[in-house]
Parts: C-alpha cells; sequence; structure tokens
C-alpha cells in the first residue's frame, strides 16, 4: 500500500528538515522517495510532520511494573474506561494496564518506548508483557550493574569475560543494551545497605562501582554495542550527589566508543534526580548548572532529563535502596522485590506537589538542564516514566519549554519561593522551536539508542511518523501554551510502519507490538566458555534450572533482531 | 423543588445499578425520561419501568432542589446515591452496597439497614442509616490511604468490622456497636461509638480523634496511656463523663486520641498508677 | 514409612519438568515416562509426585452435557462447547472462576472471553490469598525471590503457615536446609521461627515456636511493631505470649542479617482477616530499619499467582474483576465470586481447574446448583456433581505446555511430557471455542459507541 502524506509541514531534525512544507511518501511500511500516482493521498496542510516519538527511557514492561498495577488498584481506578469495538477497556493513571499504555503513547505520536531495566530472571515475564503492550514497539535493557557475575569480572579486570556474559545475556534475555542501576547499590541493598559516592566497595564482592561502570563500559565498547551504557548512577536523589554524578561521567573519558550510529560512550537517564547540591534538603539547591556545563564541554555524554510534572504518580527503580530512603520520608506503602544474584527494585506512591520546596526544586532542576543544556541532540525528554511523572505529560512539559511566559507565570504564582533562591531558572528565558522539540523527543533518543530504522524519514527507514494539528506558522507556542499541550496530546496521525493507527484523534488500529534486541556475532565461542564456567554456580545458587532461565520464542511477539559484528 | 418518587413492581435477584439515578444527572428529567432509561443490570440494561413507577412532581433548575424518594424492597439495588453533589435521597427501605459513595453534598437517609461500603470516600453530604450497616462503613477505596474527607455518616444501630477505615476527614457517628478495627488507619476526623467495641480499634492510626462511650474489649499495644480527662471538648462538642485517653498508634508514631469511657471501662483504668483516690479505691475493689 | 523399591521399568526420562501443584513450582522434576504414561517422578515432594502419577485417577475423558433427568451423558464436543456457549451468551451475571491451576495462555481466552460478555473473572486467590493482597495493597509488599532467600536468609519465620506439610520442598529447596551461597552450611546457619497457633510439622524442625493465640495475631504483631519503637509492653500476656519472650523475639529479629517472614492461611483466614497481613508487612518494613527483611506469601495453587499477575497487567486489577459495564471494575466484597454467589446473583458459572464444589461454603453452593455451571477440569470432583456442562482439559505441566508465576512472582514455562488422552482437549483451545462460539450467539453489550477518556487520566 502506497501513501502520501501531502503538504505537511516537515521536522526531520536527523536530515535537517526544519518545518518545510513537503509531502513524506511511504510504501510497505517504509519511507520512500516517491510513490506511483496510486497512493493513497492523506491531505495534512500545514500540520506537522514529525517522524513518530521514541522514549529513550521509560517503564512499561516487568516484574516492577506489575507488582505496582497489583499494588494501587486506587490508581488503576483513576483511568478506567468503557471498552468499544476496536478497544479494550482502560485503566490506571501513573501505571496504566498495558493495553492502555499502547493506546495511550499512540495517541501521543509515540512509535518506540525503550523498557529501561529488566532483570534478566524476569526477562520473560518482561516479554509476556511487552507482547500485551499494543501499537508500540519495546526494546528492553538487562540489568548488569548489580549482576553477581559482573561484580567478579569487574574485581578481576576480566573484560573479555564480561564481553561474552554480556553477548551471551542478551541473546538470553533478548536486551537491547546494557543498563546499570546504582552500581554495586543495590547489591549492599541484599544486607539493607548501600553504597554511597562511586569509589564505595559492594561488600563482600570488595569492588567499586566505578570499576563496575569503567568495566561494563569497556566491555560495550569492545562489542560495539548500538547503544552505550546506559546509567543511573549512585546517590540518586540524594542533595549534594552532583559530584557522585560528575565523577562517574569523568570516570569514562578515556574510553573510545565504538560504533558509528552514536557519538556517546555513556547515556546517564533521568539526569535530574542526580543534579542536587547542598549537603541535606535543609540547604539543597540546583546543581543543573553544574552538571549541564559538564555536559556541554564533554562529547560522550548523553541524558534524559526525568522531569517532574506534579501529579501523584508512582515511583519504581531497581535502586531499592533509595525507595527505601524515600518510605522513611512519606511512610506511604512501599514495595521491595530482590531478584537473586541480579538485583533488587522498589516502588512507592509519590505525591508531587507545587507548594513542596523539595518538589518545586526538582521541577526546576529538569527544566533548567533542558535549558542549560545547549546541544539538543545530547538531552531527551523524559519523566522516567512513571517515576517524575506519567508519560501523558509530554506535552505538557513541551508546553514549559517552548513558553517563557508559562514558566514565569508558574515561577511567580504557583510553584514554592525555593525557585528563586535555589535554582537558576528564574534567570532562563531560552524557548525551544519545534525544531528543538523534535530533537529531543524523536531524533536525539533514536540517535542515542543507536537505532538505525527509526527517529527520521529517510528514505528506507521505517513509515513511523506522527502528525500534529499545529500550524507552526500560524501559533505562538510562548502565548499558547495550553494550546500546544492539547495538541501535542492527541495526534492527527499516527503511523507505525506504513499502517495508520490513529486517524483525527481517533485510534482506527490495533497492532501487535515488536520487541528489538541486540545478536552480537563473533562471540560464540567465547560465550559457550563463559557460560560453562558459570555453569556450577548457577545450578547452586539460582532457584530456577538452566533450561528455564532463557527467554524462548513463544514469549517473544514478532521480535526485530539488531546483528552487530563484533570487533575483537 | 422536584419529587421523584420510585415505587417499585418487582424485584431482581442481580442487583440494579442506580449511579447514574442521582439528582446531578436526572434533575432535568420527566417521566418520559425515566420511562426509556435502562437501567444496568450484570451485563445488560433493562428498563427502568419494568422495576420502578416513577412518578415526578415540580420542576428543579439544579440538583439540590431534588427529592428522591424510593419505595421498595432495595436489598438488590446498589449505588444509591453514589457520587451525587446536592439534593436529597430517600430510601424506605434496606439497601444494597455503596449507598452514598464518594458523595460530596446532599442527603441520603436510609430507613433501615445498608449492606457494605455504605459512604464509602465521602467528602461531603449527610448519610444517615436508621438501621445497622456491614463492613467499611466510611471507609476508602482498597490501597486508597485516604478514605472518608468530609460529610457526616450517622449510623443508629450496629456498624461493621473496619468502620471508618482510613478515615481522613469528616465524622460517623455509630450509636450502636462496632465491630473489630474501627477506625483503623485512620488520619484525621473524628468517630463517636456510643455502643461498645469489640476489639482492637485505632490500629496503626496516625490521627484524629475516636470516642467510645461504651465497653471496649481489647486495647492494642500500640496505645499509651496519657490521662484522664473530665467532660472532652472534641471539636466542639462536649462529651459528658470521665474519659480514658490513650495516644496511639505508637507502632507508627501516631498521635492519635482514642478515649474511652472510664465509668464502663474500670478494668482499663486499674492498670495505670492513677493518683486521683476515688480511682485508686476503684483499683483497691478491684483487687478484692 | 516403608522402603518403595526404585521404579526401574521406564521408557525415557523428561528432565526439567515443572511440578503443578503448590506454588513452589519446583522445575527440577525428572519424569519416568512408560507407555505414555508417567510411572515415576524424581525429586517431587509426595503431593506433586501423587498428582502427577495417578493424572488417571477419576479423569474426566469425554464432554458431558446434563440431560433432564438430571444425569451426565456423554456427547461430542460440538454439542457440549454449543451447550456451555448457549447458557454463557445468554446469561446477564455471568462469573468465570478459577485459573490457577492452568496457564496464563488459557487465562488470556478467558479474558477475551470475559471481557466480551462482561463477566466477573476471579480466581482461588478470593478464598486464600485474597486478603495478603488487600493487605498489599494497603501496606506495600517488600518481597523477594526465593533464590535470594535460598543465598541470604540467616532467620525464617513461618507465619500460619505450615510448609512442611502444605509446601514440602519450600524448606528443603528454598529457605531452611539448602545451602546458600552466603550461607554454606544450609540448616546450622539459619534460625527457623514458626509462629502459629498450632505446634505443627512446621514448629517442630524450628529453632523457636510462638504458640500465639487463635485470632491473636492482629494485637500480637502491634505489640511487636510498638516493642520496635522502643515502647515498654504495659500488659503481662499479649495474645497469650508472655512479654519477655516477645522481647526476646523482637530481639533477634532485629539481629538478623536477612530475614524472612513466610505466612499463609493460617494468617489470612483469622478474626482481622486482611488486616493481619497488613501489620505483619508493617511488621516487616519496621524492621528493614534494623536489618533487611522482606517476606513472601505461601501461594497454595502453582499458577494462583500467575493469575493474579497477568490479570494486573492486563487490567489493573488482580482478581475479582467484573466486566459487566463494559469497564473493569474491583470492589472487594461486590465483585468476588463468594459474595456473589451467596447474594445469590450469577446465573452462570464457568469453573475451570478449580473444585468449588469442595471449596466453597454451603451458601455459595446452594446457589450453584441451582445455576447452570460449566467445568472445564481434568478430574472428577465435587464441582462435577454440580455441573451442567463437563468439558474434558489437559493436565498443564504433564500433557500440555504453558506459563506459570511462581509464589515470588518468577515466571516459570511448564514444558509437555506427555500426550494427553485423545478425547481430551487443552484448556486454551477450549475456552477459545467458548469465546468464538459466544461471540457468534450474542452481539458484545455494553460497548460504548465511542472512546471517552476518563477525566483522571488527562
Amino acid at each position: 500500500m502506497e501513501y502520501i502524506l501531502k503538504n505537511g509541514i516537515v521536522y526531520d531534525p536527523a536530515n535537517k528538515v526544519n518545518g518545510e512544507k513537503k509531502d513524506v511518501m511511504f510504501k510497505d511500511g517504509k519511507i520512500v522517495e516517491k510513490v506511483s500516482s496510486d497512493a493513497k493521498v492523506l491531505d495534512v496542510t500545514d500540520k506537522i510532520v514529525m517522524p513518530a516519538g521514541v522514549d529513550p527511557h521509560s517503564h512499561v514492561a516487568g516484574p516492577k511494573l506489575v507488582v505496582g498495577r497489583l499494588y494501587r488498584p486506587e490508581d488503576s481506578r483513576k483511568g478506567v474506561t468503557q471498552k468499544t469495538n476496536l478497544l479494550r477497556g482502560e485503566s490506571g493513571f501513573s501505571i496504566p494496564s498495558c493495553p492502555t499504555t499502547g493506546y495511550r503513547y499512540s495517541r501521543l505520536g509515540y512509535g518506540t518506548v525503550v523498557e529501561a531495566a529488566m532483570p534478566p530472571l524476569e526477562a520473560k515475564h518482561t516479554h509476556d508483557e511487552i507482547a500485551t503492550i499494543p501499537n508500540i514497539d519495546i526494546p528492553a535493557l538487562p540489568l548488569f550493574g548489580n549482576n553477581w557475575f559482573v561484580l567478579e569480572f569487574a574485581r578481576e579486570g576480566k573484560i573479555d569475560e564480561l564481553a561474552a556474559f554480556i553477548s551471551a545475556w542478551l541473546k538470553i534475555s533478548k536486551g537491547y543494551g546494557v543498563k546499570i542501576v546504582n552500581p554495586c547499590g543495590s547489591e549492599a541493598w541484599g544486607w539493607g545497605m548501600n553504597v554511597h559516592g562511586i569509589n564505595d566497595k559492594a561488600p563482600y564482592f570488595d569492588v567499586t562501582s566505578k570499576e563496575v561502570i569503567r568495566a561494563l563500559a569497556k566491555a560495550n565498547e569492545k562489542l560495539g554495542l548500538p547503544h552505550s551504557i546506559h546509567i543511573h548512577p549512585n546517590d540518586l536523589g540524594h542533595p549534594g550527589n552532583v559530584p557522585t554524578t560528575l565523577e562517574t561521567f569523568e570516570s569514562v573519558k578515556d574510553i573510545d566508543k565504538n560504533a558509528a550510529v552514536r557519538n556517546q560512550n555513556l547515556h546517564c537517564c533521568h539526569l535530574q534526580f542526580h543534579s542536587y547540591s547542598g549537603n541535606s534538603w535543609k540547604d539543597a539547591s540546583s546543581g543543573a548548572e553544574e552538571v549541564a556545563k559538564y555536559v556541554n564541554k564533554a562529547d560522550n555524554i548523553t541524558c534524559d532529563v526525568g522531569q517532574v510534572t506534579f501529579d501523584e504518580t508512582t515511583t519504581m527503580t531497581a535502586d531499592a535502596p533509595m525507595e527505601y530512603d524515600l518510605f522513611k520520608l512519606s511512610g506511604l506503602k512501599w514495595v521491595n522485590k530482590d531478584i537473586e544474584c541480579e538485583t533488587a527494585a522498589g516502588i512507592i506512591p509519590i505525591i508531587y506537589s507545587p507548594k513542596s520546596p523539595v518538589n518545586t526544586l526538582q521541577w526546576a532542576i529538569g527544566l533548567e538542564l533542558f535549558l542549560h543544556i545547549d546541544d539538543p541532540w545530547k538531552v531527551c525528554l523524559t519523566t522516567d516514566h512513571p517515576n517524575a511523572g506519567p508519560f501523558i505529560r509530554y506535552p505538557r512539559i513541551i508546553s514549559w519549554l517552548m513558553s517563557n511566559e508559562r514558566r514565569m507565570e508558574m515561577i511567580d504564582n504557583e510553584v514554592h519561593k525555593w525557585v528563586h533562591s535555589r535554582t537558576t531558572l528564574p534567570t532562563l528565558d531560552r524557548e525551544y522551536d519545534f525544531y528543538d522539540i523534535a530533537t529531543i523527543t524523536r531524533a536525539a533518543p533514536a540517535k542515542i539508542h543507536g537505532f538505525s530504522d527509526r527517529g527520521e524519514l529517510t528514505p528506507g527507514y521505517n513509515a513511523d511518523i506522527a502528525v500534529y494539528d499545529i500550524n507552526p506558522n500560524d501559533i505562538d507556542p510562548s502565548k499558547e501554551h495550553e494550546l500546544i499541550e492539547k495538541k501535542f496530546g492527541l495526534t492527527d496521525y499516527t503511523i507505525k510502519d506504513g499502517e495508520i493507527l490513529v486517524k483525527d484523534k481517533e485510534i482506527v488500529k490495533v497492532k501487535e507490538s515488536s520487541t528489538i534486541w541486540t545478536n552480537v556475532k563473533g562471540y560464540e565461542e567465547e560465550e559457550k566458555a563463559v557460560i560453562e564456567g558459570i555453569m556450577p554456580f548457577f545450578n547452586q545458587y539460582y532457584s530456577i534450572k538452566w533450561e528455564n532461565y532463557p527467554v524462548h520464542d513463544h514469549y517473544l511477539s514478532n521480535p526485530i533482531r539488531v546483528d552487530v559484528e563484533a570487533s575483537k | 423543588m422536584k419529587t421523584i418518587t420510585f415505587k417499585q413492581k418487582k424485584t431482581s435477584s442481580i442487583a440494579l445499578e442506580f449511579d447514574e439515578l442521582i439528582p446531578d444527572e436526572i434533575y432535568t428529567w420527566g417521566e418520559s425520561d425515566f420511562n426509556k432509561y435502562e437501567v444496568p443490570i450484570g451485563n445488560s440494561r433493562f428498563p427502568l419501568t419494568d422495576y420502578f413507577d416513577i412518578k415526578v412532581e415540580g420542576e428543579a433548575e439544579s440538583p439540590d432542589e431534588v427529592k428522591m424518594i424510593i419505595n421498595g424492597d432495595l436489598n438488590r439495588v446498589k449505588y444509591i446515591g453514589c457520587k451525587m453533589s446536592g439534593g436529597e435521597i430517600l430510601c424506605n427501605s434496606s439497601v444494597d452496597l455503596h449507598v452514598g459513595a464518594e458523595m460530596s453534598g446532599g442527603t441520603i437517609i436510609v430507613d433501615g439497614n445498608a449492606a457494605a461500603h455504605a459512604g464509602r470516600e465521602m467528602s461531603g453530604g449527610y448519610l444517615e442509616i436508621k438501621g445497622n450497616t456491614k463492613e467499611f462503613t466510611g471507609a476508602s477505596y482498597i490501597g486508597e490511604w485516604r478514605g472518608m474527607t468530609g460529610g457526616e455518616i450517622i449510623v443508629h444501630g450496629n456498624a461493621g468490622k473496619q468502620c471508618g477505615e482510613c478515615l481522613s476527614g469528616g465524622k460517623i457517628t455509630v450509636l450502636g456497636n462496632c465491630d473489630i478495627l474501627a477506625g483503623i488507619h485512620m488520619s484525621k476526623g473524628v468517630m463517636e461509638i456510643q455502643g461498645d467495641v469489640n476489639r482492637w480499634p485505632g490500629g496503626q492510626m496516625k490521627n484524629g480523634t475516636i470516642v467510645i462511650n461504651g465497653k471496649l474489649g481489647r486495647l492494642l499495644e500500640g496505645f499509651v496511656f496519657d490521662e484522664v480527662v473530665d467532660n472532652p471538648d472534641i471539636e466542639g462538642k462536649v462529651y459528658d463523663g470521665r474519659f480514658i485517653k490513650y495516644t496511639g498508634d505508637i507502632g507508627l508514631n501516631g498521635k492519635g486520641t482514642l478515649l474511652i469511657n472510664a465509668d464502663v471501662n474500670r478494668d482499663k483504668l486499674g492498670e495505670y498508677g492513677e493518683s486521683d483516690d476515688e480511682y485508686t479505691s476503684i483499683r483497691e475493689y478491684r483487687n478484692l | 514409612m516403608a522402603y518403595e523399591e526404585p521404579i526401574t521399568d521406564y521408557d525415557e526420562i523428561v528432565e526439567n519438568c515443572t511440578c503443578a501443584f503448590c506454588g513452589c513450582n519446583c522445575d527440577d522434576l525428572d519424569y519416568l515416562v512408560k507407555d505414555g504414561h508417567v510411572v515415576g517422578v524424581r525429586h517431587a515432594c509426595r503431593l506433586g509426585a501423587s498428582k502427577i502419577m495417578e493424572d488417571m485417577d477419576q479423569r474426566l475423558i469425554v464432554p458431558m452435557v446434563r440431560d433432564d433427568n438430571g444425569e451426565l451423558k456423554e456427547v461430542d464436543w460440538d454439542t457440549a462447547l454449543d451447550k456451555a456457549a448457549e447458557y454463557i451468551a445468554n446469561s446477564i451475571r455471568p462469573v468465570m472462576y478459577g485459573w490457577s491451576e492452568t496457564s496464563t495462555e488459557c487465562m488470556k481466552e478467558g479474558l477475551a472471553l470475559g471481557e466480551y460478555i462482561g463477566a466477573v473473572l476471579d480466581n482461588q486467590a478470593t478464598i486464600c490469598h485474597g486478603p495478603s493482597l488487600q493487605a498489599v495493597q494497603n501496606a506495600g509488599y517488600p518481597i523477594q525471590t526465593l533464590g535470594e532467600v535460598q543465598n541470604r536468609a540467616d532467620v525464617c519465620v513461618y507465619s500460619g503457615s505450615n510448609a512442611m506439610n502444605s509446601h514440602p520442598r519450600h524448606l528443603a529447596r528454598y529457605s531452611v536446609f539448602c545451602r546458600g551461597f552466603f550461607r554454606s552450611r544450609g540448616r546450622f546457619d539459619r534460625t527457623v521461627v514458626t509462629m502459629d497457633p498450632k505446634f505443627t510439622d512446621t514448629a517442630k524442625m524450628s529453632d523457636k515456636w510462638i504458640g500465639f493465640e487463635q485470632n491473636g495475631d492482629y494485637g500480637f504483631y502491634n505489640a511487636i511493631r510498638a516493642v520496635l519503637k522502643g515502647k515498654e509492653l504495659s500488659q503481662d500476656v499479649i495474645s497469650g505470649i508472655p512479654k519477655e519472650d516477645i522481647y526476646e523475639l523482637v530481639e533477634e529479629m532485629k539481629n538478623a542479617e536477612f530475614g524472612v517472614l513466610f505466612f499463609g492461611l493460617g494468617l489470612t483466614h483469622t478474626l482481622s482477616k486482611q488486616r493481619n497481613i497488613d501489620i505483619a508487612i508493617k511488621m516487616v518494613q519496621d524492621l528493614n530499619k534494623f536489618s533487611k527483611w522482606g517476606l513472601t506469601p505461601m501461594r497454595g495453587h502453582f499458577n494462583v499467582n500467575g493469575f493474579n499477575i497477568f490479570m494486573a497487567f492486563e487490567t489493573g486489577f488482580p482478581f475479582g474483576v467484573d466486566f459487566a459495564r463494559g469497564y473493569a471494575r474491583y470492589v472487594l466484597g461486590e465483585t468476588n465470586t463468594i459474595d456473589l454467589l451467596t447474594r445469590g446473583e450469577p446465573d452462570v458459572f464457568l469453573v475451570i481447574a478449580a473444585d468449588p464444589g469442595a471449596h466453597f461454603p454451603n451458601k455459595a453452593n446452594q446457589h450453584l446448583a441451582k445455576i447452570p455451571v460449566i467445568q472445564i477440569d481434568i478430574h472428577w470432583g465435587p464441582s462435577t456433581e454440580l455441573a451442567d456442562v463437563v468439558l474434558p482439559g489437559s493436565f498443564i505441566g504433564v500433557e500440555c505446555g504453558g506459563t506459570s508465576y511462581r509464589m515470588d512472582g518468577v515466571l516459570i514455562f511448564m514444558k509437555k511430557a506427555i500426550d494427553k488422552p485423545e478425547t481430551c482437549r487443552d484448556d486454551e483451545w477450549i475456552v477459545r471455542e467458548l469465546k468464538e462460539r459466544v461471540m457468534k450467539l450474542r452481539k458484545e453489550p455494553n460497548v460504548a459507541p465511542e472512546y471517552i477518556p476518563n477525566p483522571a487520566a488527562q
């Protein structure tokens, strides 16, 4: 089937198309240069056309998500809707059910969402859920930062073995890249402890966080994976964590990246939570400027923000000790989920209120990062869904970024006065334009993750396209922020792999999702040796049999395999 | 003022759901609208007129001017007055689940018993139940830690288990007895119980006040004896008599107040070294 | 116990099968297969082994429909499925109960059917660990996988659970006797405490038995919490336990390096029901201020947790979900099987892989006797006597592969080892057939003409 999107105003940062009126054509699921005269014409005159959105860091499927859904019926109840002929009933606000997640991302014009934390032991479960989420492609990042084997390899400095281990475990868990969460800290949580700073050692394993990060970064580059290490540094959410964050960045400076598709060798997720100065919440202040200054100078670092949106939401992360700290503060219902030999996760509901000084500080730091980091290719729009806010708030964040007037209105009237004394936000008047928005929501995340089939409107790429009912020549985003939020919240068209999923603000089609995983070639022998080496340990100390560990095809929905030729 | 009178024609074994028949929705309706309306029963809808004859008198400009009178056996009619914000509903029978749940204003009077979840998560208004209620009167929706936030519930009879669970505002008065765990997880508001309480009131309460005028069964260890007070004044209402005051639940550093009638619960009093002569003699009396 | 000769007469061994009995989901079983039957099971406990080996005992082989005389008559599959579909299609308040002993693949079909027709979907949690789930929803859920217990735990507490009898391999494989990475001497490195009014078999092998009085659980745990906060206990004996014993126990729990609380139905079904678990969870959360503690509910059926997990990610609610109005509703006391049955509401009851006839209260079964009951199961049981249509399924984990979730939420794929009897069908197939037939018979009720967003999620 051939289509032509006619007369739209196209923003495609990867091809440096900045608001040009042009046609976009696609055929059989791919963008093409031209189509025949039989092509079906979709008239999008004077509407914004962008590649479909790419969410670089979100939590949508997996064992901790399901506990969240299971234990927060009061949240599920908020989003309940009646079924229609096409759609199943929805539920949930901050942690929507699987079908709801797919529908809502589609309405926002998103096509790809990266599930940012998958414990390998629970990989089958994660893929079981991914198969239930319609309309979006979901690569999942397995957790490596507290894996016992990784800690051992890192301590011994066995980078070759570690590379083989990663390569094997990506195949076993059908994962996409290397995720590191609070390295050594979640292992310390096994004994109710945490690590502080990146030179602190994990109990028993006698290895520092820094050594783990460096080892994983080296192994990652050795394999030349499409994505760099994806790190959630130590000390998340603690006042005074800026030095830890900067030391983490600094620790991989000398490691050369080894993948042509991306520029960075370290992607730091939800940087907002890692940019706090001060010593305690009493004297906490924004460290955003300092962190952003580093990111501006360094070519090897990218980040996503994790913008706080002032909602009642649910925090969930594989950084379990941090969640327990939050529990001690709020006393709300606390979930902990330790996964043997691999990781530990925590969940707690949280209410971000503009009246709270701390929440205001967090909100301001997020925006400061967006505004202080000069190159939009280095920063992505996320809320670390659902940690800082649900993903359905992306349009609101876009409206904040595009309107200094709106930000000043909030600073003056709505948020706590700490925003003046502890942050630089009131002094920043930068406003994003549509091209920048397209960069931080599409082009940059796709490049950072090393996707070579999405995030651009280049011929040959997947026909993942979003059309918004906005005429950029006819709207003043800095004044009409409400309209911007509304229009970015519901597309005129969402097209995924050439299929029209949303048409005129209604979902018209529901399709099965795909999962994307990385298949490293050239390490088969080493992988075998590593697996043989750890098999005695596995048989003794894992609670399931090896046969039950890998994800078999039964659980994979329409897998997209990314082949990587490892250079040795 | 608009009076809508429901007269029952037949009952159903499967519950009718009345969540759409609240003053906020029907204040503009005439009899013809009711004749057209289909009431949800299970997975289907049936004409309301199969079950009720409806008479409409007068006119209403807003929900507040509506008075609904529901006659007949309402033991299988649930969600009466659920989410209403104004008006008045009179039920001349016992009612099913969720009467007055999530209501934010108006009045509901039930001349009979109410099934479970009466007045759940109320934020305003007045709910009076002349008979008994079952579990979770004035409680919160499962998982929610902010339950009833306002309004008033009066139960003339006995209340079931976990009455006032997660109470975070408003007032619940039970003139009869209360089953176990009244006011559990309570964080604000007042619970007044005129009758006896079986066991463990105020488990894990953070704040708020529970007044028990009758006999208390078991008290939790999480409550710490504070003092004996005469004629305490709780949010403007003075309770005559002597009350033993506890603070709890210490398990979560709670600052809730539990007041129990000292005269009825003399056995409790004996456990604390009161200097007051009268109570010393009571202790001596007990030791005899 | 008499000595039993090892089984030597078998054709082949199927290794690493998963046990389809309790929530332990032991995935290390070896089946000894001869002539298409499992004649021996290695590594399993007696409960699991007997269930797997006695698979043909009182087996339902062919579909049956109850005739006008009240006798179950054997019929062909089409007749039975059509009859069942007719019952479901014409129902106003259908309830679909069970699911805990079948695969999540089958649940997926069941959910599609339930959502289509507007049924209540519920599982055995409603009569066993439902209070635990309610408590989890009120208080949180500090859990860990069982391997974590094996490798780290030095204090294991069993409360209201007689694991030696109900989950015989639990202590051996996951918690007490097994050697863990940091507990290399197994049992000798661990302290076991049993809290139970009865001196159970688990209590017999424990280092400590806390025999609090029946229904005294809430007061007992409340006292522990008060002590953890540093309070002096004012009563000498709390719930039948002298206060000195409570001080000693609290000290022991505070000093654990890694403690785990396993709790069973003894805690969920005494007087204060979900509040017992509620306060036990709070106690575990308090204990984390001193050391590391977690808990795990001792789930009964091998996939009872699976249904809760499956429903949570598909619909947002774990069990007792009512789709009657075209959207999901979850209200405890209203949309649960027992409440519905005792209120006399359901007009059709589908029971799959469960035995309400044996487990439900009398009043609920009295109502079941009045309404059409459709049974999908592998064995003849009390529910068969209540059933109007009987559809013989197959045995997950033996005759049919499928997904299950262990008590700690780890997904286990249960593989197929032998063929099912020729006339039986897979549960998944049966439910899918029912769904397709119902779809032909009745237009989908309660469909919104257009999508209306919920303002609370805007």
